[in-house]
């Protein structure tokens, strides 16, 4: 391990294609995944006891690339968490710290790809803290890799492809689904305008076309307009509203339907995960359709930070075709940077890609101004709804560190202890920055993001031990700052 | 609920052998191959944790490792991601909901 030159973090399509194009490149790569088998969330595959003979052409093109992978010599980390990045003990390099079986607590390395994917994003209603309330990544990989249902009755809010597609699937898993209420207004008009993105993009159109079938087929409303305004229950949702939202997003209160569930399924679309990036202080830019903030990088997708990419859904949410053609930008450009490819043999490939990656990013535009959640959504939670779930700070608590001149996100983290639990902010985090500056007045780069101190998952206190020994041990390395 | 019907989006598939845990004292059976979280939800357990703060249930909410809202205790050692961690023969699992039951 004393000779990996680069680490790619995240082993979903984006950095998967990266660690193999550096490895090709001639590259010694470590692809480091906190998940016991590759392929992310995209290509999640069953755990190993179950038994499926998948022939869809979706699970061909995985096994291909993990195949490809394995075949160009890059080292795996399994079941290894990324909980940190620090200067590296020679100038110009980076030190991961690790946390997983058989692996080095740090690792020296000269160049990082960060491929950590997204995750789902919720927007807070009363009553959005029950159990019965999950995001709809929860209730597609639940029926999907672990075939169970969530419920028995259901209704969904959200928007884009991603809620669609869990909707198709509880509906065929049997789950009886009551609504779809996709927040979007009147996408038909609003589409005119990306109809040329649409070019070439067949397969994705009829995919699709075929979610929507299968909902008509079994009677679920699609209602364009419409979100999930509350719910009620004891130990488990047993109600839910919806209504028809106003063009600001704000529910039409005599519109309100009230329908009896044990499940709602939230999916406002993803999150990137940027705690890495953030953990070196790089800059990060509000980019609404891609999902929020994400970090600035050039034509080679090379953050303001030297040395260190950023790729995929963590870099800005654009989904899996994108992703790899990212990761194969980068995975070029950092083999040219350590000099194991000449730039003018890599260039050649990597303007193919990148013209390629423009026509994506037609296609990633369009969703994102069809199906970016409007503002008004963020006025449906209650003074008493739980907005930092894991601290359970209110939103008359973030209101009353407003009125004690709370300007920031990290000021309202300072008073009210927003963002400082368990999952470190990356639920509440952009449901405060909305909130804060809704109220305040104030935009999204004004109000900006959580700081992140490492380790980057909650972590024993014995392993921060190994390393401070690990470190001590060794003349090159650091103690935890 | 473990899905039954032959799904016309998903290929078929066989679950793994047949253990057995106990959840909250009360045995039941699993598959190998299953979550915790999702073994606690065929067996009708919606309350996985309560928050100190307030006593509030939680329980499976992103399904992916990110929200640490299904906390569990296996083995005696508390919070422990039921969304991440895969049953086992014999595994003994506390959830908080234990007097709701």
């Amino acid at each position: 391990m004393d000779d990996i030159e680069l680490a790619v973090v995240g082993a979903g399509p984006a950095g998967i294609e990266a660690a193999t194009a550096a490895a090709l490149a001639g590259v010694n790569v470590a692809l480091i995944d906190s998940s016991p088998k590759p392929g992310g969330q995209f290509f999640h595959q069953m755990p190993d006891p179950f038994e499926c003979d998948d022939d869809s052409p979706h699970h061909a093109k995985g096994r291909q690339l993990l195949q490809r992978l394995e075949s160009t010599g890059v080292h795996l980390l399994r079941d290894t968490l990324a909980w940190g990045i620090f200067e590296g003990p020679k100038p110009g390099t980076w030190c991961l710290t690790l946390h997983g079986p058989d692996v080095p607590p740090r690792l020296n390395v000269r160049a990082v790809i960060l491929a950590t994917g997204a995750f789902d994003r919720s927007i807070p209603f009363p009553g959005w803290d029950l159990p019965g309330v999950m995001t709809a990544g929860a209730a597609q990989r639940m029926i999907k890799n672990q075939r169970m249902l969530p419920g028995k009755r259901a209704i969904l809010t959200g928007t884009g492809p991603l809620q669609l597609s869990a909707a198709a699937h509880l509906v065929d898993a049997g789950v009886e689904v009551v609504a779809v209420c996709e927040s979007a207004p009147e996408l038909l008009r609003r589409g005119i305008p990306h109809l040329l993105a649409l070019l070439g993009q067949w397969e994705r159109m009829r995919e699709g076309l075929s979610y929507l079938r299968t909902l008509a087929g079994a009677g679920v409303p699609y209602r364009l307009g419409w979100a999930v305004t509350s719910a009620r229950g004891g130990d488990r949702v047993s109600e839910a509203t919806m209504a028809k939202l106003d063009r600001s997003g704000r529910p039409i209160r005599k519109s309100e339907i009230a329908e009896a569930v044990d499940t709602i399924v939230v999916g406002y679309g993803l999150t990137p995960s940027t705690e890495l990036c953030r953990l070196l202080e790089c800059e990060l830019e509000f980019n609404r359709p891609r999902g929020g903030f994400v970090p600035r990088r050039n034509e080679r997708l090379e953050t303001p930070v030297p040395g260190i990419y950023a790729v995929g859904d963590g870099a800005g949410v654009g989904g899996a075709v994108m992703a790899m053609i990212e990761g194969r930008i980068a995975g070029q450009s950092a083999a040219v940077q350590l000099g194991r490819i000449p730039e003018r043999v890599a260039v050649e490939g990597i303007s193919r890609e990148q013209a390629a990656l423009r026509r994506e990013q037609r296609f990633s535009r369009m969703l994102g101004d069809l199906f970016s959640p409007p503002a008004g959504l963020y006025a449906l939670a209650t003074p008493d709804t739980v907005i930092c779930r894991c601290e359970q700070v209110t939103l008359a608590q973030i209101r009353e560190a407003i009125s004690y001149g709370a300007q920031s996100v990290s000021d309202v983290k300072n008073l009210v202890r927003t963002g400082m639990g368990n999952c470190q902010g990356r639920t509440c985090g952009s449901i405060v920055a909305h909130m804060l500056a809704m109220e305040t007045g104030r935009t999204m780069e004004d109000v900006m993001y959580f700081n992140v101190r490492p380790p980057v998952h909650p972590l024993p206190l014995g392993v921060i031990e190994e390393y401070n020994e690990a470190a001590g041990a060794s003349d090159q390395g650091r103690a935890m700052p | 609920m473990r899905l039954s019907k032959v799904s016309s989006l998903l290929p078929p598939y066989r679950r793994g052998k047949r253990i057995e845990v106990t959840i909250d004292g009360k045995k039941a059976d699993a598959y190998e191959g299953e979550l915790v979280s999702t073994v606690l939800l065929a067996e009708g357990v919606s309350i996985f944790a309560r928050k100190h703060a307030t006593g509030r249930p939680s329980g499976v909410y992103c399904g992916m490792g990110v929200c640490y809202e299904c906390l569990v205790t296996i083995h005696g050692v508390s919070n422990i991601r039921a969304c991440q961690t895969f049953v086992a023969d014999q595994m003994v699992i506390n959830t908080a909901g234990q007097a709701g039951r």
